[in-house]
Order: structure tokens, then sequence, then C-alpha cells
């Protein structure tokens, strides 16, 4: 879709628009697509980050400790989690966006708001959804890093450690929940209205 | 109606963007995986020789990532060149953000992998029931670069 110039300014309106005013000449699809880049790529930042940190000290604590090890994979399987959190988002957000390929007679200027609605709803959708699995995957992470550090002295602990890592796991899925919501409002239709 | 005539030049330019930081991105990823297992396996080796061609495996599975970013480097080459001209910037801003996934998501499996294949190897060393959980948690770390080029070929596929 080339949208050309949507809300028909003049050469002269051109030359004393404001930096806001030029802004919203930044392209949707070009906020649609970063949100889902974001929002997949932020989230398995997290994911790994949270692996690698429970990782770490599960097989640390092994060496001591055998008897943990396959009990606390647990914990780098909540942290997988996160990242399938970030593909489900991404693939909803791609769903969104659909060419424009035509508009109504003269109504340029509604198609190309109603656009650049989608486009900023998607890419912050992208950002809410991507930040939070970035931390849940954090938290995640260093829950279960204590998790099997404590399970390998004490083995009565590791149901109780879970318990907080369960909270931590769940605010991927706030993300997700807020996510869904906020990019329910896009509309980019094959015939703009 | 829509200008079917000239293709939106700037396509290109984020389309390409797309194209070199998937490769590029992927293969920081994946140097950082192999470097930092290889630093451990060779401290590990001094002590315990025969475990070292086991201890591979890290290198080897971070080895792949940069074959993903290859891949989907490749793969958005060959759709930048043909950009049509009825969406022309959807098309570009979706390469680029297809390699962006595939390349941070390699980006980010490659430092889980270096960091757990770092620790695992040493682990493994000292107890050799170690192995299997070592091999566990370095596939979790792989599956988040797959993910990446799953989400990377769907968005190469928008027309």
């Amino acid at each position: 879709m080339n949208w050309g110039n949507p809300y028909d300014w003049t050469a002269v309106e051109w030359q004393s628009a404001t930096w806001g005013e030029r802004f919203m000449y930044i392209d949707p699809y070009f906020w649609s697509y970063f949100g889902v880049a974001l929002a997949l790529a932020t989230s398995i930042i997290g994911a790994s980050w949270g692996i690698f940190v429970t990782g770490v000290s599960l097989l640390g604590s092994t060496v001591k400790a055998p008897r943990i090890r396959s009990k606390n994979l647990i914990s780098v399987i909540f942290c997988e989690a996160v990242a399938i959190y970030g593909v489900i988002m991404a693939i909803i957000m791609i769903g969104k966006v659909q060419t424009i390929e035509s508009y109504p007679e003269n109504q340029m200027s509604q198609c190309y708001t109603t656009a650049l609605f989608g486009g900023y709803s998607l890419f912050w959708t992208g950002v809410s959804v991507g930040l939070s699995n970035l931390i849940c995957g954090i938290a995640v992470g260093v829950t279960g890093s204590g998790c099997a550090i404590a399970d390998a002295q004490t083995p009565e602990t590791f149901v109780k450690i879970l318990v907080v890592e369960i909270f931590g796991s769940a605010l991927g899925l706030f993300g997700v929940i807020v996510g869904i919501i906020q990019c329910s409002g896009a509309s980019f239709l094959k015939d703009c209205l | 109606m829509s200008d079917t005539d000239t293709i939106e030049p700037s396509a290109y330019f984020f389309g390409y963007i797309g194209v070199a930081s998937a490769v590029v991105f992927a293969n920081l990823g994946s140097s950082y995986g192999a470097t930092k297992s290889g630093v451990g396996i060779c401290s590990m080796g001094v002590l315990k020789p025969d475990l070292i061609m086991k201890s591979v495996i890290p290198v080897v599975m971070a080895g792949i990532l940069g074959i993903y970013g290859m891949i989907v480097g490749v793969i958005l080459q060959g759709k930048v060149s043909s950009i049509t001209a009825q969406s022309a910037s959807k098309q570009g801003y979706a390469y680029l953000s297809a390699g962006l996934c595939c390349g941070l998501s390699s980006l980010a499996a490659g430092l889980s992998i270096g960091i757990v294949g770092d620790a695992g190897v040493r682990a493994n060393a000292q107890q050799d029931r170690i192995f299997v959980g070592m091999i566990l948690i370095l596939i979790f770390a792989e599956a988040l670069a797959l993910y990446g080029l799953i989400v990377s070929l769907i968005l190469s596929q928008t027309s």
C-alpha cells in the first residue's frame, strides 16, 4: 500500500510541520512488524537468561547431590514456557497484519488513521508482552537457581520454593493476557475501513 | 487506489537490514556459545582428557545457531530481491522483523548454550551422572533459537 500524502498537505504545510506531525508519517506497518520482533526477541532473551541462571546452579549442585538432577529440570521448563508465550503472541500479532489493498473513495485520511492506530497498538503490545516475559524469565531463573541449591541441601524445601516459582511464572501470563486485549483493537482490513 | 507502478525504495533498505541482522546476530550467539563452552572444555580436559570428545556437544549445538542465521539470511535475501510493488513497504518491514526475530533469538540461545555448556562440562568431569542433565538443558536452550527460526519463516512468507 503506497500511502502517498494521506492528509493532503500542501508544500507550505510540509515546510512548517512540527516533528510530531512528521512522526505520524512513519509507516504503520513498520510499527506492527517491529512490535512482533520485539515481542518475540525480548521474550526469548528472558527465557534464555532464566535457563542459564538456573542451569548453572542446577549443574553445580548436582555434582554433590546427584538426586536433584531430574526434579529440578522443571525450573528449566518454566523458563521455556516463557519463550512459548512470546511465540504465541508473535503469531497472534502476525495474524492481525493484513495487506490493505484499497480504500473507500475520498477517505484516505480515515484509512491511514485507522492503520496508524493498528500499528501503534501492535508496537506497544510487543513492548508490554516482551518486557513482561523478559522479567518473568529472569525471575523464574533466579528462583529456580535458589530452588536447586536448597534442594541439594534439604529436600523438603523443593516444593516450597517451587510455589514461589509458580508465582513468578504468572508474570508472563499477565503480560500475554494484557497483550491479547491490547492488540484486539488493531485491524488492517483488505478494504481499509 | 493503490499505486502499482513504483516500488517504495526504503523497502529494500529495511529488508536488507533484516538479512544482515539475521546473519550477524546469529553468528554472535554461535560464537559466544562455542567460545564459552570451549574454555570450559579446555580447563576440564587437563585433568580428564577422556571426556573431551563427549564434551564437545555444546560447541556443536552452538554451531547450529550460525546455520539457522544463514538459512534465514539466504531465504530473506531471495524475498527482498523480489519485492512486489503492491505492498512493498509492508514486505520490507516484515523482512526486517523476520531477520531481527531469527538473529536475536539465536543470540539469546547462544548466550544460554555457552554459559550452561561451560558449567556443564566442568561439572560433568566431577560427576558423570550430570551428562544427561546437561544435554537436556542444552536442548531446551537450543529450542529457543528454533522458535525464532519458525517465526522468521512465517514472517518471510508475507506477500
